[in-house]
């Protein structure tokens, strides 16, 4: 049987940890180091489902932080199955790209599967995001998650959701 | 017009060089059909035909092959950073790879530089908002501190405002007690006199006694928990009362006093007497105080609800700028305890305010100076109660029904002298004793009807007398008067307990009912 395998984009503004939680999620490491993505990094990683007898392989596209897509952006996102989206939980103006970035996505691709990840949670006196904040659009995404690249906590969860989310998506699609 | 075919060769030798391209063509299904070029660079050498080319090119997955399109910085797994152009042809699509490494690492260093720079600002930001949180922060509980400074600034100059306002306010009725027992005991002084001289001392006593009181309601002032004690009263008897307390001391000085009260003015009100006669000692007080020639008058005036009070005099005078630091430093609610013409005003104002009425001051240097207070009050039906007398008279209920004997033991003569007065006018026979252990032995030896008992007295003392007559088997009344405060235990000794200055009408009542 050929395992699933499905396209997901990881879209935010810059330096809020996307290339973190991917790499935390591939290789189970982090680094405190910033090195900003130019362009999409391309990883794959394959994540089991013994409950459903499957195997779900996820081709990973961490895009370029941004706060608006530009037509370079836009084309990486052609043929997305799913979208990781994360902003930084010490920086509240990351939450609002998120929506501007989720608004654009819908007007040009249409509604996808997606899970949030405010992330950067182990650095808590720093934090920004109230709770009520959260919730609030922890409601309009369906899926949110309070992350950290830093210590793990949740990335897993988060990924593993969408990788759900997908396959109900697609089962449902036919 | 073509470049030179020398020119066009030279470019695409370069060109290959740097991008090293590496082609493949896929079918509708990714599979490998042919490819071009070099494709170790871009880890991709060993591809087989047929193969499904979304397993070693991940990011084919999702890709259509219906349109071209290029895609720029793609970085594979392993770490080759690629430009993507693809070409559909006929069901089969060409995609061309090349080498982006260098223009990426050009971009990455701008991009990385700009996006630290971002950070940077985002974090000085958000130190300056702290900062300024800090600053703010610091600024408030600065202001508190000031706050409560002045608090305790003004709440110890309210305290010794306060000394010098009660000094101030007992000084009156004490030289009205001074000069007319002087009065009273100078050879020569009429019995009609001396009947008015100790009725003008034991008035101003209750009076001083009220003040006490008063300055209990001072201590609450501040934290508004002074009740005002209303009760009917008899204007002119009040108005008789500071002219009896204040013309002699006008008197003295050679001053002229009048006091007058309108017709209109009710016979009876319905006010708090104790303030209003505060007021009107220290408006009075202050007049003749102050005054040097002439004299000082006191008017009394009814108006739709409001007495009007009005004290004038042909003293001094107060300054304009005077007036206005009285009235500042009373609605400051502080003031340094001012000496002189301000202080009377202050008390008065605070005490007018407590009624809730109003003082209008009218003065110039010079020309004397007339303050009126009006305060709000209820004019009383006729006939109502108006106030007790000070010194009872003896009447039907506190007279003995048959010759009854009591014993004061008490080492104070005056008070002695004092219940021997009262009790001798109610029928009474009296023994009396300076000493408790005398008393005791007297006590067992008269066995008199009822024992009154000073607690603070030579001997074993009052409390421990009324336990030895108890022992001792005397079992009629003891009764302690005492200036002493006495413990729950204490007064078990005693059958009743009256603490000085006790009014005598109800100790003669309770004499009575216990002897009865
Ligand atoms: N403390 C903490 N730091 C994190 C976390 N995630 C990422 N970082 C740090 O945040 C910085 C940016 O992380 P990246 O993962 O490079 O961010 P990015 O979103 O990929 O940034 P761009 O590629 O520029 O869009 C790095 O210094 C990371 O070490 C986290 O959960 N906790
Ligand atoms: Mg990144």
């Amino acid at each position: 049987m050929t395992p699933l395998t499905s396209k997901v984009c990881v879209v935010g503004d810059f330096a809020v940890g996307k290339t973190s939680v991917v790499e935390r999620f591939v290789t189970n490491h982090f680094s405190e180091e910033y090195l900003s993505t130019v362009g999409v990094k391309i990883d794959t990683k394959e994540i089991d489902f013994p409950t459903l007898g499957m195997t779900h392989k996820l081709v990973i596209w961490d895009v370029a932080g941004t706060e608006e897509f530009g037509a370079r952006e836009m084309a990486y996102l052609r043929g997305a199955s799913g979208y990781i989206y994360v902003a930084d939980g010490t920086r509240a103006a990351t939450l609002k790209a998120i929506e501007r970035l989720h608004k654009q996505i819908l007007e040009a691709y249409g509604a996808a599967p997606g899970v949030l990840l405010v992330n950067k949670r182990d650095l808590e006196p720093d934090w920004e995001v109230s709770d009520e904040r959260f919730d609030a659009i922890a409601t309009r995404f369906g899926n949110a998650y309070r992350t950290s690249a830093k210590t793990g906590d949740d990335v897993d969860q988060a990924i593993t959701r969408l990788a759900e989310l997908i396959i109900d998506n697609d089962m449902r699609g036919g | 017009m073509d470049l030179p075919p020398k020119v066009v060769s030279y470019l695409q030798d370069e060109f290959l060089e740097e991008a090293r391209p590496f082609c493949f063509l896929i079918d509708g299904d990714y599979r490998l059909v042919d490819s071009w070029g070099q494709s170790d660079w871009c880890g991709l050498s060993g591809i087989r035909p047929a193969v499904d080319m979304r397993e070693p090119a991940p990011f084919l997955v999702g890709m259509p092959i219906s349109a071209v399109q290029k895609f720029e910085f793609i970085e594979m797994p392993g770490r080759a950073i690629v430009t993507m152009h693809v070409i559909p042809d006929n069901g089969q699509c060409y995609v061309v790879l090349l080498d982006a490494r260098r223009e990426h690492a050009s971009i990455q260093s701008k991009q990385q530089s700009v996006n630290e720079l971002r950070l940077m600002h985002g974090r000085q930001h958000k130190l300056i908002a702290r900062q300024r949180d800090l600053i703010s922060e610091l600024v408030e509980a600065k202001s508190e501190l000031d706050h409560h400074r002045r608090e305790a600034e003004r709440i110890s100059a309210n305290k010794s405002r306060f000394i010098a306002m009660m000094s101030h306010e007992f000084r009156t009725p004490l030289a009205s007690i001074i000069n007319y027992a002087e009065l009273a005991g100078e050879s020569g002084t009429s019995s009609n006199e001396i009947q008015k001289s100790i009725e003008t001392i034991s008035r101003s006593a209750m009076h001083l006694t009220s003040l006490v009181e008063a300055v209990l309601d001072d201590a609450s002032l501040d934290a508004g928990q002074v009740e005002l004690l209303e009760h009917d009263f008899e204007i002119v008897g009040l108005l008789n009362d500071m002219a009896a307390m204040m013309a002699p001391m006008a008197a003295e000085k050679g001053l002229s006093f009048a006091a007058y009260a309108d017709p209109d003015v009710p016979k009876t009100v319905y006010a708090d007497e104790v303030r209003l006669r505060q007021i009107l000692i220290n408006l009075l007080g202050n007049a003749v105080k102050f005054t040097v020639e002439g004299g000082v008058k006191l008017t009394a005036t009814y108006n739709d609800g409001r007495l009007v009070v009005t004290v004038s005099d042909t003293g001094p005078g107060i300054s304009i700028e005077d007036q206005e630091r009285v009235f500042q430093a009373f609605e400051r609610g502080r003031g340094r305890a001012e000496t002189g013409a301000g202080l009377g005003l202050t008390i008065t104002l605070r005490l007018v305010e407590l009624m809730r009425g109003e003082v209008s001051l009218d003065s110039m240097p010079g020309e004397g100076c007339t303050v009126s207070v009006h305060i709000p009050v209820m004019a009383a039906e006729e006939g109502s109660t108006s106030s007790v007398p000070v010194l009872p008279l003896p009447g039907e209920e506190t007279i003995a029904a048959m010759p009854l004997s009591v014993l004061i033991c008490d080492d104070d003569e005056d008070m002695v002298t004092l219940v021997e007065h009262y009790l001798h006018r109610s029928g009474y026979g009296l023994i009396t004793s300076s000493d408790s252990s005398e008393a005791i032995a007297k006590t067992l030896k008269f066995d008199p009807d009822l024992v009154l008992m000073d607690c603070n007295v030579p001997g074993v003392g009052g409390v421990v007398a009324a336990r030895v007559l108890r022992e001792q088997g005397y079992s009629k009344p003891i009764v302690a008067l005492t200036a002493s405060k006495l413990s729950d235990e204490q007064k078990s000794a005693f059958t009743r307990f009256f603490r000085k200055p006790a009014s005598m009408q109800k100790l003669l009542t309770e004499i009575k009912r216990l002897t009865h």
